[in-house]
C-alpha cells in the first residue's frame, strides 16, 4: 500500500514537474493572405492550439480548417470546398523543434530571435518546413510570432486556370500565439 | 423588326440581373448567427461525448451546421487580439466545448458569470482531440441565446 502511494506520488509530482516546462494556448491567432493584382484574399483563425515544451525544444500547433474566418462568404465556401477540401481533411498540423531552443532563458524576460524546424500536414500532404519567427517571454507567459510563406503547390491544393490570376501560389502565414503555462 | 427589340430588350434584362446577382454573391458576408436558427440543439455533453466516441460520425452530423449548445460556463477567455471565447463543460471533465465568439456579438460573453447555465449558437468547425489539453469541440461565430 505504501509502495503504491509513494509511486503514485511519484507520478503526480513528475507530471508536475514535467508540465512547468510545458507552455500552451487554444486562442492563438494564425491569419494568411494570398495577394495578386487582381485580388487580396484574407482569413483569419481565432481558435489556434499551440504547444511549446521548452525542456525538449518542441514547438506544435493545430488547426481546424473550417475555423478560417473570411470577410466574404464565398471566398470561404470555395476555400473550403474546392481548395483545401476541408470535409475530407479537416485538420493541418505542425510539429516540430526550436533548433536554438538553448538560446533562450524562458525563466527571464526578453526577445528572442528563433528558427523552427518540423512538418506541416495540411490537405493529406506533410513537407520539412522551416520559419524564423521571435519568442517573447514575459512576466511567465510567452509570445510566439512568425510570418512566413508557403507554396499550395507543395501541398498538392490546386488553382483552378480560371482564377489562377486572382490566387496567388504562394500564400502569407502569420502566426501569433500567446502562450500560457500549463498546469495540471 | 418588333423581335429583334423584344430579344434585345430580354438579353438586357439577363445581362444586368445576372450580374447583379454575381456582384451581389461576390460580396455577400458571412450570416449573422443571431438571425438564423439553429439546425440542432443538445447539450454539451452530448455533443462531447459524440464526438469522443466517433469523431467521424459526428463530423458528417455535425460540421458546418449551426449547433444550439446548453452547458455550464466554466470560463469566459479573452485573447491578446481582444477575441472572446466561452467555454462550456460539465464539472470534472477534461473535454469542453470552445465557443469562439462573434466579434459583433462579443459583449453578451462579457457578462456571462462562470457555473451558470447557457445556450450559445455556433458554428461547429470539429473536434481538436488532445490528451495533455483536454479535447475540444470547436463552434465559430458564435452568439448568447440566453
Amino acid at each position: 500500500m505504501k509502495k503504491l502511494l509513494s509511486g503514485s506520488l511519484l507520478v503526480i509530482l513528475t507530471l508536475s514537474l514535467n508540465a512547468q516546462d510545458k507552455y500552451f494556448t487554444k486562442t492563438g491567432n494564425i491569419s494568411f493572405n494570398s495577394k495578386t493584382a487582381l485580388e487580396n484574399i484574407e482569413a483569419r483563425h481565432k481558435s489556434v492550439t499551440c504547444v511549446v515544451d521548452t525542456k525538449a525544444g518542441n514547438i506544435a500547433f493545430a488547426i481546424l480548417m473550417k475555423g478560417f474566418e473570411f470577410e466574404k462568404a464565398l471566398m470561404q465556401e470555395h476555400f473550403n470546398e474546392n481548395y483545401v477540401e476541408s470535409n475530407k481533411f479537416p485538420k493541418a498540423e505542425f510539429k516540430g523543434e526550436i533548433l536554438n531552443n538553448a538560446e533562450i532563458n524562458y525563466s527571464k524576460n526578453g526577445n528572442y530571435s528563433v528558427k523552427v524546424k518540423g512538418k506541416l500536414a495540411m490537405h493529406g500532404e506533410t513537407n520539412d518546413t522551416e520559419a524564423m519567427g521571435t519568442m517573447i517571454v514575459k512576466d511567465g507567459k510567452i509570445q510566439v510570432n512568425s510570418i512566413f510563406n508557403i507554396l499550395l503547390s507543395d501541398y498538392k491544393i490546386e488553382i483552378p486556370k480560371v482564377v489562377s490570376d486572382k490566387v496567388s501560389n504562394t500564400v502569407n502565414i502569420d502566426v501569433r500565439c500567446s502562450l500560457e503555462p500549463l498546469k495540471i | 423588326m418588333r423581335k429583334k427589340k423584344i430579344i434585345l430588350i430580354m438579353l438586357t434584362v439577363t445581362i444586368i440581373s445576372g450580374g447583379w446577382y454575381g456582384y451581389s454573391e461576390y460580396n455577400r458576408k458571412p450570416i449573422d448567427l443571431s438571425i438564423s436558427k439553429a439546425d440542432l440543439q443538445l447539450s454539451t455533453s452530448e455533443l462531447i461525448s459524440s464526438f469522443e466516441n466517433n469523431v467521424q460520425e459526428s463530423n458528417k452530423k455535425y460540421l458546418d451546421k449551426i449547433l444550439a449548445v446548453s452547458g455550464v460556463v466554466k470560463s469566459v477567455e479573452k485573447n491578446d487580439q481582444g477575441f472572446y471565447f466561452v467555454v462550456l463543460s460539465e464539472r470534472g471533465n477534461m473535454s469542453s466545448v470552445r465557443c469562439s465568439m462573434d466579434e459583433t456579438h462579443q459583449q453578451a460573453a462579457v457578462l456571462l458569470t462562470e457555473n451558470t447555465q447557457v445556450t450559445i449558437k455556433g458554428v461547429c468547425t470539429g473536434f481538436n482531440s488532445d490528451e495533455l489539453l483536454g479535447s475540444d469541440v470547436i463552434l465559430n461565430r458564435c452568439v448568447v441565446m440566453k
